[in-house]
């Protein structure tokens, strides 16, 4: 019998789009030109030659290794690519990716990635040739809003902070602006370093829009224990005492 | 049990910091970025730099230089107001180096031994056949009161410390003997019966019995220019001195060396242990300084004992001071970053409003302090109730959240939070720390962020180390310490710790969480520090009303 994963409980809006997350099985929503997505991530120049750390795997005559002939290496790994990173924040006003999903969806759909998961940045480092493409994959994808995420290597400050007044999150380096055509526009790469042009990613979502796709619990969209004076408890939650508790008791172990 | 707080403290304090105008529940707002300029200390630090440069002859404090040019300030930056009090100060002035108040209550931990008297006694009576009555040993601490600041005694043309540096150096003795204690000269004793109340005074009388201790304090310049290892050498040979002194001994008898080992090993009690070899540190600094420990020093249990959230609040603010500015911040890593984690668990009332919060609940529900049981369903009902009102509130005002801007700051404080309430309504340390756990874990799961990837790795292994007592995997709290495993290298946690090892002991109406020694050397009304309030003093220390010991202005040139 094969396999479903299930991968998270709850019948919430928020945890069906943490499954799907998860899953990788996600809406595409735009299609951003490669170059573009290159250009922002900031490693190379859109279309230079990708730098290397060591030749292509075939020419380094590889010792005969069963893991070697077990795992087929990413194209970044075979090509012998540098390992480089995008790093993304998302607003805690209902962006729709979260910083542990971003790294549950690395670690369960891209080979060879490393994520890494703080409260306001999430960054996903791999061979250059494959992050760009898990790059290009979350920015056309359902995971990302233009305007409450962005792609931010330093100076990551924002996601906890108050919007600004358009909507979109506040950046020290404003690196992102909302065009008049209503359109947001990366003006500088990652790291801050202003483009030389501005790039187009689209229109921001709705906020009926973010609040359907978003995988944060909050009590002003789908609440994760209710109220205060009104505690109605998610699967989710439920699931989580269950595990808390089982840990605690293997700590205990009273025999 | 009367309710004892009126929630959203915090809304005032958000008030003060944000201004009037602000709509404190709106999400959006217009960032002016201003820049450093908007800061009056920020002002003040580039014109000190400016005056300063010519004479440096190299380039100094410039907010510009980073970011292209973008300097900090492009967001509203905020005062922050010490909880509990009136002061409202810039977030500069808590980080340590800017804050003498923070420093000296350092230097008192680190300049402090505690050294018992019975056994020097005992080698005096027994072995060398002299009498010992309250009339000798006032006249010892007299002599010993000169000599330990660093004056001579016994010797002949010896160099001196000059008393306007080392004013703060006192010796006073303790005992829960009350015959003796009436004996001492009052201006040398650590009066038990007068500084805590009754109850808390039995419990320590009967703990320390006719013991007799010494709480002595060695001038706060030396430990700042050596380090806490010192305190206890440097006592020990005035110690010796003055046994020499006061009993007519000849310097190079053979007892003297008992009374030295006495002093340097077998009757001293130092404030932390010594670190491993990779760690570097010798006793008395902060990496080996138990929860417990810390927990006792706090006195805010001997003026408050009806609120036992105020004592563990009182706590938390010295151990989230001590050991993520101080220990974490500046020994372990070093920068001007850990201060942002500690400070939000003592300003803005935020962790108030969160602690009484749960203990009003806990009242409600359970009856009293202490009163609810020590088990998995109480600390799961207690937590997540915490917890849930608190994310809650970062949710119902954006400029609470924007306040608490990094997930580690709102991590710590709703954990703190639930593991207070915890600890006070079980009077059960342990108790306390399973809701530390569980708070964490469902933060976590709400939000899909928690703090950064070393902050979150102990929380998630956490809750198996909670309630197991073997020595690698678990271990009673107020045991545990800065070195501990699982939190060696965690900011944002040790100070919440000995916060909830207190909160279980103010719980239960102990006088002390884990040490009477320590509870009533620390109630020496001759510290520097004020160890009764400890973001009152914080807060003198930002506003600049706090005068430290340990000054060298008497001995250089006027500025």
């Amino acid at each position: 019998m094969a396999y479903t994963p299930q991968y998270y409980p709850g019948n919430t809006s928020v945890g069906a789009n943490r499954r799907k997350h998860m899953s990788g099985n996600l809406e595409k929503l735009r299609d951003i030109p490669e170059a573009d997505v290159v250009a922002i991530m900031g490693h190379r120049a859109p279309g230079a030659d990708y730098p290397s750390t060591h030749p292509p795997l075939k020419e380094m005559g590889e010792p005969d290794c069963p893991i070697r002939q077990l795992v087929e290496p990413t194209p970044g790994a075979a090509a012998g690519d540098r390992v480089r990173y995008s790093q993304f924040t998302d607003s805690m006003y209902f962006a729709p990716s979260i910083p542990y999903w971003r790294s549950y969806w690395a670690a369960i759909n891209c080979r060879g990635a490393d994520p890494g998961t703080l409260s306001g940045r999430q960054i996903i480092e791999a061979r250059e040739r494959d992050i760009e493409a898990y790059t290009k994959k979350l920015m056309d994808s359902e995971m990302t809003d233009v305007a409450r995420c962005s792609m931010r290597g330093c100076t990551v400050h924002g996601h906890s902070l108050r919007l600004e007044e358009n909507g979109m999150m506040f950046d020290m380096l404003a690196r992102t602006e909302l065009g008049a055509d209503g359109n947001v526009y990366y003006v500088k790469n990652q790291v801050g370093i202003p483009l030389d042009k501005k790039i187009n990613v689209g229109k921001p979502m709705s906020e009926e829009e973010l609040k359907k796709r978003t995988t944060i619990f909050r009590y002003d969209n789908i609440s994760y224990g209710g109220k205060v004076g009104a505690r109605k408890f998610d699967e989710a939650l439920e699931a989580l005492h269950h595990m808390w508790e089982l840990r605690t008791k293997w700590g205990f172990r009273p025999e | 049990m009367a309710k004892l707080h009126t929630k959203k403290l915090f809304v005032r304090a958000l008030t003060k910091k944000f201004g009037k105008d602000f709509d404190l529940s709106s999400q959006k707002t217009e960032y002016k970025r201003l820049g450093p300029e908007q800061s009056a200390r920020k002002r003040e630090f580039m014109e000190y730099a400016k005056k300063l440069e010519g004479k440096r002859g190299i380039s100094f404090y410039n907010p510009y230089v980073h970011c292209g040019g973008i300097p900090l300030g492009q967001r509203q930056l905020v005062p922050y107001k010490l909880s509990g009090t009136e002061y409202i100060v810039e977030g500069d002035d808590l980080h340590f180096v800017n804050n003498p108040a923070m420093q000296q209550m350092w230097d008192d931990i680190r300049r402090t031994v505690i050294v018992g008297l019975d056994m020097a006694h005992e080698v005096l009576e027994k072995r060398l056949g002299k009498e010992v009555t309250p009339e000798t040993i006032n006249n010892y601490l007299e002599i010993l009161n000169h000599a330990m600041p660093g004056a001579a005694v016994v010797q002949e043309h010896m160099v001196e410390t000059h008393p306007g540096l080392v004013e703060d150096c006192n010796v006073r003795v303790f005992t829960g003997d009350d015959d003796l204690a009436d004996e001492i000269d009052p201006q040398y004793l650590i009066d038990i019966n007068k500084l805590f109340p009754t109850d808390q005074a039995e419990q320590l009388k009967a703990a320390i019995g006719k013991t007799t201790w010494q709480a002595i304090h060695i001038p706060t310049i030396v430990v700042r220019s050596c380090d806490g290892g010192t305190t206890s050498r440097w006592s020990a040979m005035q110690l010796s001195m003055t046994f020499i002194d006061a009993y007519n001994m000849c310097a190079g008898e053979a007892a003297v060396a008992d009374l030295a080992y006495a002093a340097k090993h077998a009757a001293v009690l130092q404030m932390s242990d010594m670190l491993p070899a990779r760690r570097a540190r010798g006793p008395n600094n902060p990496g080996g300084l138990s929860f417990g420990f810390m927990a006792d020093m706090v006195q805010t249990s001997r003026v408050k004992p009806w609120d036992p959230t105020a004592v563990s609040l009182n706590v938390v603010a010295a151990g989230t001071m001590l050991y993520d500015q101080i220990w974490l911040g500046s020994y372990m890593s070093g920068g001007v970053g850990f201060t942002q984690y500690a400070t939000a668990a003592y300003t803005n009332d935020v962790l108030d409003d969160f602690s009484y919060y749960g203990v009003d609940y806990g009242i409600e529900k359970y009856g009293g302090f202490a009163k609810a049981p020590a088990n998995l369903e109480v600390v799961k009902d207690l937590a997540t109730e915490v917890t849930l009102y608190g994310i809650e509130q970062y949710e119902s005002f954006p400029t609470l959240l924007e306040d608490h801007f990094g997930g580690s700051q709102r991590a710590s404080v709703l954990a703190a939070a639930s593991g207070i309430t915890c600890a006070i309504m079980t009077g059960n340390s342990q108790a306390g720390l399973a809701g530390w756990y569980l708070s964490m874990l469902l933060h976590k799961e709400a939000w899909g962020r928690l703090g950064f990837f070393g902050y979150d790795l102990q929380d998630q292994c956490g809750p198996a180390n909670v309630f197991s007592y073997q020595s690698d995997e678990g271990n009673p709290l107020e045991l545990r310490g800065a070195n501990y495993p699982n939190y060696a290298m965690n900011v944002g946690h040790q100070g919440e710790y000995a916060g909830i090892s207190s909160a279980a002991h103010a719980g239960r109406g102990d006088a002390f969480a884990c040490n009477p020694l320590v509870k009533v050397a620390f109630a020496n009304p001759a510290l520097v520090f004020d160890w009764t309030d400890i973001r009152l003093c914080f807060g003198k220390g930002g506003a600049r009303e706090f005068r430290a010991a340990g000054e060298r202005s008497l001995v250089m040139p006027a500025v």
